[in-house]
């Protein structure tokens, strides 16, 4: 009897967190759903009523005066070279920087380790000013460099790769050691295809960062064809009077969601792992 | 091939603490040699400073009259099988095979010829191909001993490779790892703490104890002569039986008498021994139970451990001490009995304070 009522609470307990689910999803997918919707509809039947959402007549319209018009293609490109070459360069660093403070011995290392995650608490704005004088003086401004170097600095990566270069076994360098392979060879064979996880999770977050990030691009694009997603959008929503109008803007929205939806497409496992944390283990 | 190993007053220090002092060995070519002891010997390290995962501090490692411990793990030509098997979990077992051989740019049909015969041999051809998470502990443990024998090393080394399987499958593995001894005539260098995979593979034990080497011997010398106090208590299951006694030395051979007035005639010299105190020791087969009054002492059982072919009785004298000794399968026996205990003066050791033994004259 008791077992019984125990399943029928379980039961109901399990119909709960699914209607929670649902309405999350509900929630979340809402505004996607709109900007589509808003994306497929005329600009000026949208002025007149925007619940003509809800009904027909669509048009593709502003999707092809997006691709004739408009410059989302190469802010879409920049954010790509941006964000693409952000993830690798953090990537190889982290992984090397990674490495060598979980394998070698060297003078200072403990207290090197210590400044690098100190970074950490660094805000960007703190050295902000400083950054942009640099870059100013180097001629970096409005360059792909000038967009990705600072992003390299990544303490969290160079953290996060040396805990998971410390998590593997000793025994495997040793064994590789006495299997004859250079310190390199150990590296690049035997250790770094075991931190994919590590790498996924990180290159991961990178990746969403840089593309999402709208800060310092704002500061070190100024050229509009230099502009990354991010400024380029924020530049034609701040100007809505002078644009094609909210179904085009929508539409430049999706188009530049879609290469992040396709990364999310491929990626999804590894991003589900890497936000519920199981992947660093 | 097959290598001579010498080892000449070898240290190794970790900061302050001396975990190796001035240690010297020779290991014959296609010999079988276990470091043995307690956790913390320094045996591991020993093994370590032969491979070369361990830098010498002073002292000299030569194998084959060349002196090695300068070069790197990988210019040694020695393999070591590890006690978590350390397989590279990202490679296949053949790619962990072939991996040594190809950083020294082994031709890959050599490579190939290697892999299939090691893998003949350790029946395991149908493994080749999967990774080292969809085996088997014990399948782990032949892929780490099939990578050690494609690289055809001068000696193999294994860092308690046993440790990590059931009794079962230790049992078996024990018995191959001795097969294999001698099919590939190779030497060997196995360090373990149990005594019993010691006494069952070696040619040698070494038994080693508190930074220095105690004993090394044959099994059997080991077991019937141990050098040691340490080494007569930490070989052979039961521990040897030991009682503080004093010596009458005015015999032949000396007479040891514990606290409660029993006495035992040894057969070791009484010319050789030079105080009156000593520690008495005997093994339990050694103490033969007989009836109450009949033997040196008399006992009551305490506890019974049947172990099919005999059974070990421990019993309490008079003075509280615990002994242990050895009667039949079925023995009728019981606990809360009194007893005699017959001690076998012949195969009676004595020790000093400092833990040296004395044992009776070879026959």
């Amino acid at each position: 009897m008791s077992a019984t009522a125990s399943i029928e609470g379980r039961a109901f307990g399990d119909h709960l967190l699914l209607a929670l689910v649902i309405l999350l999803s509900i929630v979340m997918i809402a505004p996607v759903l709109w900007v589509i919707g808003l994306s497929l509809k005329d600009n000026t039947e949208l002025m007149a009523d925007p619940n003509s959402v809800f009904h027909a007549p669509y048009t593709l319209k502003n999707y092809i005066n997006t691709v004739g018009t408009s410059s989302v293609f190469i802010w879409v490109r920049n954010s790509i070279i941006v964000s693409g070459g952000l993830t690798l360069g953090t990537l190889i660093l982290s992984s090397l920087a990674g490495y060598g403070f979980a394998r070698l011995n060297f003078p200072g290392r403990d207290v090197l380790f210590v400044i690098v995650l100190f970074g950490l608490a660094v805000p960007e704005q703190a050295v902000l000013v400083a950054r942009h004088q640099i870059f100013s003086m180097l001629k970096f401004h409005n360059t792909y460099q000038g967009l990705i170097l600072p992003g390299l600095s990544a303490p969290f990566g160079v953290f996060l790769m040396t805990q998971y270069f410390k998590a593997i076994p000793k025994e495997l360098d040793e064994a590789a050691m006495l299997d004859n392979a250079s310190r390199l060879r150990i590296f690049w064979k035997v250790l770094l295809p075991l931190t994919l996880p590590a790498q996924a999770t990180l290159g991961i977050f990178t990746f969403l960062g840089a593309w999402n990030d709208y800060f310092w691009p704002l500061i070190s694009a100024t050229r509009k064809d230099m502009f990354t997603l991010t400024v380029g959008m924020a530049s034609t929503q701040t100007n809505f009077a002078q644009s094609e109008g909210i179904g085009f803007l929508m539409a430049q929205a999706v188009f530049a969601g879609a290469p992040i939806l396709i990364v999310y497409l491929f990626f999804q496992k590894y991003i589900v792992t890497a936000v519920s944390g199981a992947a660093v283990r | 091939m097959t290598a001579d190993i010498e080892i000449r007053n070898v240290s190794k220090q970790f900061g302050a603490m001396t975990v190796l002092d001035h240690l010297s060995l020779s290991i014959r070519a296609r010999e079988f040699i276990v470091f043995l002891g307690p956790s913390g010997c320094g045996k591991s390290t020993l093994l370590r400073m032969i491979a070369g995962l361990e830098a010498v501090d002073s002292g000299e490692i030569a194998i084959n009259n060349e002196r090695i411990d300068h070069l790197p793990p990988g210019k040694r030509g020695i393999a070591m099988v590890f006690q978590s098997y350390a397989l590279y979990p990202h490679m296949t077992v053949r790619d962990n095979m072939a991996f040594g051989l190809a950083n020294i740019g082994v031709p890959g049909k050599v490579i190939e010829a290697r892999i299939n015969e090691a893998a003949r041999i350790l029946e395991m051809p149908h493994l080749l191909d999967r990774k080292p998470g969809q085996l088997s502990g014990g399948q782990r443990q032949r892929v780490a001993i099939g990578r050690a024998i494609v690289k055809e090393p001068k000696a193999f080394l294994f860092d308690e490779p046993l440790s990590n399987l059931d009794a079962a499958l230790r049992t078996r593995t024990r018995i191959e790892l001795a097969q294999l001894h001698q099919r590939l005539q190779s030497t060997m260098i196995f360090v373990t703490h149990d005594q019993v995979e010691a006494m069952t593979l070696a040619d040698r034990i070494v038994v080693m104890n508190n930074r220095k080497i105690d004993q090394i011997g044959t099994p059997m010398e080991i077991y019937e002569r141990p050098a040691t106090k340490f080494v007569a208590g930490f070989v052979g299951a039961p521990a040897m039986n030991f009682v503080d006694a004093t010596l009458d030395r005015s015999g032949k051979n000396a007479t040891a008498r514990f606290a409660d007035g029993i006495s035992v005639q040894t057969e070791i010299a009484s010319s050789q021994l030079t105080d009156d105190n000593y520690t008495f020791g005997i093994r339990s087969e050694d103490v033969r139970i007989v009836a109450a009054g009949q033997g040196n002492a008399d006992g009551v059982v305490d506890v019974l451990e049947r172990l099919g072919e005999r059974t070990l009785i421990y019993a309490r004298l008079g003075d509280g001490q615990q002994i242990v000794g050895s009667d039949a399968g079925n023995s009728r026996v019981a606990v809360g009995d009194r007893i005699g205990l017959a001690f076998d003066g012949q195969k009676s050791h004595l020790f000093n304070e400092t833990g040296r033994a004395w044992h009776a004259r070879e026959a």
